[in-house]
């Protein structure tokens, strides 16, 4: 990767111009809401009074994907689901931030095991993910740290995104599904079969 | 004479965008942090001092966010419609009395002015849903095309007691003849009837049906990003502002200062405008975030039932009144 | 007439002929009787039970190895006289690959068995014979196989990324609007989506209305946005691992459902947790329950436009959410129950924070009475709209406070009397009209009796008492059903145990199924508007409904 070219050191030093607008991005990050499952729930308390995400600039939450520039992926992804959220996706206008709030969002949290059949096992495997932030929900105090993490990074311009997932051989998937084989009504309904009596010892 | 004029239009013209770019940034912030404390939490405290530069930071960003055409939208329809809505606002800074005699042009036709060029922001908004092609956008365009036209109505008649009281439409010969008492004190029923249409003309809520944000995505502007986005932002506080100077102007005074023997800062008029001016938008942004929202039919009911009737029992009022106090 | 159970059975023996016929312990298996009856008599079953006013309470399906279950609980708003009713459907060797063949469908007496049996169509291959649309219902419509059957051994969805980029083609159409059975198309109309992704839907939800002009003719609730292969995740886990499940599915009203499986194990295994368990429990359940309503409060005020009481019920819920991680550890998806007791004895600092906690809370919700109830907005907005009568409540199967807020006083912690709630004293609030006005009294009412419960449990807390029991290895064989009150409603479970480690079978009924399901009778005839505050009235949480 390469490394950020410094200004050249002079009598006088002025910003880039880069540099004024990434810091202007980072500070104005505008969230798609677009809460899924449990994760959405501590979005909302992210928002609300006790841990205000406006403080950060990162308040205002557009319900427009026109009009967001980050798009908080908090839940479960199902794969109904995976087309609205490509399609959500590209019609938010460059440049476009990515957060995985939380297990699921990550790699499939909880619900991934082998012989799942139902979720995406992470948010990366469709759309680029610039930060992940792993709990089962995470608390809203590692929302806030995620979203400092994002002005971070947009501040030293590193946000070219590309589809690198970040769990990629899993040994969970190799592993066989463990379910049962049926079972016979008939014999799931016969009575118990009656205590045997202790057989009374040979003399 | 006539580069003379030229250069007046170029320098007022200037100051006018250079105010109405300070005054949008200063209250959007304003906006963030009134409803941030009213909402029990502290709003944009960390970009500049007090968070000040919260809304240049929205700004720069927007400035430099990509532009989306939806495919099948009205191209030229769809550009348009962002100017439309922004640019009349503008313009009304025209008429706005400063001081004693200094205004930018004083026209004889005063707000009707401000309440023509606002019908074009009008058009633009219903526009902007029209062309972006978006089930979500008609339906907000249809009910700002509803909401708009109702209440156009009670917003002129309350004023009319108020141009017969002082019998001129300048504004500043009705600033002039509040000389004695402001005119909130006759006329308070036509001052709230006015806050009340002034509301529902900018689209603000407990009237903000047309962008509804839980019901229509973000409605009549569910297809615009970045700048042009950011025009109808613009455009919808530049309206409240405007709402509100002339609220002020026809209805405490204008730049007078209060009548009370201890104030005699008489030459503070444009200080005394811009607070008063203030202290109603700050009024406007409490009740936006007080009250739950007005359905269509139930807006355009409290229009047409309410508040017109009210107006016209007003306009009655007053003419009644003035026969009786002249003899 | 008002039937007991008795009169049923006796109904059952003399008209119908059942092929079984079983009583069973309620205490143990949550049912009365069980009755076996053939194929060609479910419908007439189900007519005789709608007239003597038993509501469908869950209707599933097991797969056996020879054999198909289809069962059927019934149960009746005024006593608890849960009664089970099954149909064994042989297994189709020409259709699909072990896949059930073709029963008849009751939907058009119980209407909430329109959801039920697509469910069972789309997870066993069941087809039944009448349906007005038997389509997939929580995975996507072209998805080819049957999930629940046991012969189905995973198929892993997005584990890399070409599989995954897949999938987007392949469900792309999804979105296309197709006309709904119910509704016939004229002139000037159209259809809106609703979602899935949109700020009120609560979750990923997606409503298809379909309007003239901004008046509704009728919507249709899409769902499994949210599917998270619970029952089938459950197959595998063994008992214990399936607290966390629990926890996930109703996140906000999580403590419920943990009781739920309490009392499902503890009933079926005969175990009886100390006194100071059960305290615990009803004390953490109740302000889990005062949480889930603050929440709901909170985005149903947002819906409706007013943005800042969201704020103040958060800040409420916040509080509550501070006592709650004392006592678990956590803030939101608990699993704080085990069988026989709980994961860990509450610390000494909780009984008077509760005590700080409820009169802060008490001088809240007056100011709440004042600033919304009260106001005039408020009530033009919501008085008189998306009316829910009696009778739709009952083809419907809703539960919980939007069935209380049409008039009918049904709540389990009164009906079944479960834990330590018959020596507590409170109310059950009700309301007579059934519209979005009456729901939102209902559940204010419902937080202030919550806080008498609470009061009451903390002077009675018993000083000491064990939390934690030896339980047996294995769940006994048989079949249990165990149901208790979320602050959605029934919540219930059906439970098949073969005496193994896994559940053989664990069906799921969750309330806002059967209450969103009701959506589609309230909302004709009024706006967009409406149809938004409507749903927000319901209270529904999407993965309940999705599992």
């Amino acid at each position: 990767m390469a490394h950020p070219v410094s200004p050249a050191p002079g009598l006088v030093n002025l910003f880039r111009v880069e540099d004024v607008i990434n810091m202007a991005r980072a500070n104005s990050l505008w969230p798609l809401t677009f809460g899924l499952a449990c994760c959405a729930i501590e979005l909302m308390a992210g928002g609300a009074a006790r841990f205000d995400l406006d403080r950060f600039g990162a308040g205002v939450f557009r319900p427009s994907p026109r009009q967001a520039d980050l798009m908080i992926v908090a839940g479960t992804i199902s794969r109904k689901m995976v087309p609205c959220i490509k399609t959500l996706y590209d019609q938010m206008p460059a440049p476009k931030y990515v957060i995985a709030l939380g297990g699921c969002a990550t790699a499939g949290g909880p619900f991934k095991y082998p012989g799942q059949y139902g979720i995406l096992e992470g948010l990366d495997k469709i759309i680029p993910v610039h930060v992940y932030i792993p709990g089962c929900p995470p608390r809203p105090e590692a929302l806030i740290a995620g979203i400092l993490e994002l002005q971070k990074l947009i501040k030293a311009g590193k946000t070219e995104g590309s589809l690198s997932p970040a769990v990629v051989n899993d040994s969970q998937n190799n592993r066989p599904a463990e379910y049962k084989n049926a079972i016979s009504r008939a014999e799931f309904r016969k009575p118990p079969a009656p205590p045997v009596a202790p057989v009374a010892p040979q003399a | 004479m006539i580069l003379n004029e030229i250069l007046k239009i170029i320098l007022y013209g200037t100051l006018v965008i250079l105010f109405v770019s300070v005054n949008a940034l200063f209250l959007v912030w304003m906006e963030r942090r009134v409803s941030a404390r009213i909402q029990l939490r502290r709003g944009p405290i960390h970009v500049g001092w007090q968070g000040l530069l919260q809304t240049v930071a929205d700004a720069i960003k927007l400035l430099t966010k990509e532009l989306v055409t939806p495919s099948h939208a009205d191209k030229f329809l769809y550009w348009l419609a962002p100017v439309l809505v922004f640019a009349p606002a503008v313009a009304a800074f025209l008429i706005l009395p400063l001081a004693d005699h200094v205004v930018i042009r004083d026209l004889n036709i005063g707000f009707l002015f401000v309440f023509s060029l606002t019908n074009v922001s009008f058009i633009g908004i219903f526009i902007a849903g029209w062309s972006s092609n978006s089930k979500y956008a008609l339906l907000g365009s249809m009910r700002a095309v509803a909401q708009n036209i109702s209440y156009e109505i009670p917003l002129l008649l309350s004023t009319m007691g108020v141009v017969m009281m002082s019998e001129t439409l300048k504004l500043s010969g009705i600033v002039s003849a509040q000389a004695t008492t402001w005119f909130v004190f006759p006329q308070f029923l036509a001052f709230v009837i006015f806050i009340i249409s002034a509301l529902a003309e900018a689209n603000r809520a407990p009237f903000d049906i047309p962008e509804a944000e839980s019901e229509l995505v973000a409605g009549f502007h569910t297809e615009y990003s970045g700048m042009r986005f950011a025009l109808f932002f613009l455009g919808e506080y530049t309206a409240v502002f405007i709402s509100s100077a002339i609220a002020a102007a026809l209805f405490l005074g204008g730049w007078r200062e209060p009548a009370v023997p201890w104030i005699s800062l008489a030459n503070l008029g444009p200080l005394w405008y811009l607070l008063k001016t203030y202290a109603i938008v700050f009024v406007v942004m409490w009740i936006r975030w007080t009250f739950p929202r007005l359905r269509s039919d139930q807006l355009m009911a409290l229009a047409w039932k309410v508040l017109i009737p009210l107006a016209l029992l007003n306009v009655f009022f007053t003419a009644l009144m003035m026969q009786v106090f002249e003899k | 007439m008002i039937a007991t159970e008795k009169d049923m059975k006796d109904w059952l023996i003399e008209v119908i002929k059942p092929e079984e016929m079983n009583d069973r312990d309620f205490l143990k298996t949550g049912v009365f009787f069980e009755a076996v009856v053939p194929k060609n008599k479910i419908v007439e079953v189900a007519r005789e039970f709608l007239t003597q006013g038993y509501f469908l309470e869950s209707l599933t399906a097991v797969d056996f190895a020879e054999c198909f279950e289809i069962v059927y609980h019934f149960n009746r708003w005024d006593l608890p006289k849960r009664a089970c009713v099954k149909v064994v459907a042989a297994k189709e060797t020409n259709g699909i690959d072990g896949g059930a063949g073709v029963m008849p469908t009751i939907s058009s007496i119980y209407q909430s068995a329109d959801w039920f049996e697509r469910e069972i169509f789309e997870f066993f291959g069941a087809r039944f014979d009448g349906h007005p649309n038997l389509k997939r219902l929580l995975l996507p419509e072209n998805y080819r196989s049957f999930p629940l059957l046991k012969s189905f051994k995973g198929e892993a969805a997005g584990s890399d990324v070409t599989q995954s980029l897949e999938l987007i083609k392949e469900y792309a159409h999804e979105f296309e609007v197709k006309t709904p059975h119910s509704i016939t198309k004229k002139e000037n109309d159209y259809y809106l989506n609703l979602g899935p992704q949109h700020p009120s839907t609560h979750g990923v939800l997606r409503v298809l209305l379909h309007l003239s002009g901004e008046r509704v003719l009728g919507a249709e609730p899409i769902i499994g946005y949210s599917h998270r292969h619970h029952e089938k995740m459950m197959e595998i886990q063994n008992y214990l691992a399936c607290w966390p499940n629990f926890g996930r599915l109703d996140y906000v009203g999580a403590m419920s459902y943990n009781f739920g499986y309490a009392r499902l194990i503890e009933r079926a295994m005969g175990l009886t947790p100390s006194p100071r368990v059960e305290h615990i429990r009803v004390l953490t359940s109740e302000l889990n329950h005062i949480a889930s309503h603050l929440l709901w409060m909170g985005t149903f005020l947002l819906d409706l436009g007013a943005f800042t009481p969201f704020f103040y019920c958060f800040d409420d819920r916040e509080n509550i959410l501070d006592i709650l991680e004392m006592a678990t550890g956590e803030r939101l998806t608990y699993d704080y129950f085990r069988f026989g007791g709980l994961d860990r004895d509450i610390p000494t600092e909780i009984i008077p924070a509760v005590k700080k906690f409820i009169p802060g809370f008490k001088k809240r919700l007056k100011d709440y009475h004042t600033l919304v109830t009260k106001n005039p907005i408020f009530e033009q907005r919501t008085k008189g709209l998306g009316i829910l009568t009696k009778e739709n409540a009952l083809k419907f199967g809703v539960t919980g406070p939007t069935l209380r807020a049409s008039g009918v006083a049904m709540d389990l912690r009164r009906q079944e009397s479960y834990s330590i709630y018959p020596e507590l004293d409170f109310n059950i609030p009700t309301a007579t009209d059934g519209d979005v006005f009456s729901r939102y009294l209902v559940r204010v009412r419902e937080m202030e009796e919550s806080l008498k419960i609470i009061q009451q449990v903390c002077e009675r807390m018993p000083a000491s008492g064990e939390v934690k029991m030896k339980v047996p290895k294995n769940v006994p064989k048989g079949e249990y059903y165990s149901a208790v009150e979320s602050a959605r409603g029934s919540f219930g479970i059906y439970l098949v145990s073969d005496g193994t480690l896994n559940p053989y079978r664990i069906k799921l009924r969750t309330p806002s199924f059967s209450n969103l399901s009701a959506l589609k009778t309230m909302v004709p005839g009024c706006l967009v508007s409406d149809v938004i505050a409507i749903l927000g009235s319901i209270d529904i949480v999407l993965p309940e409904i999705d599992r």
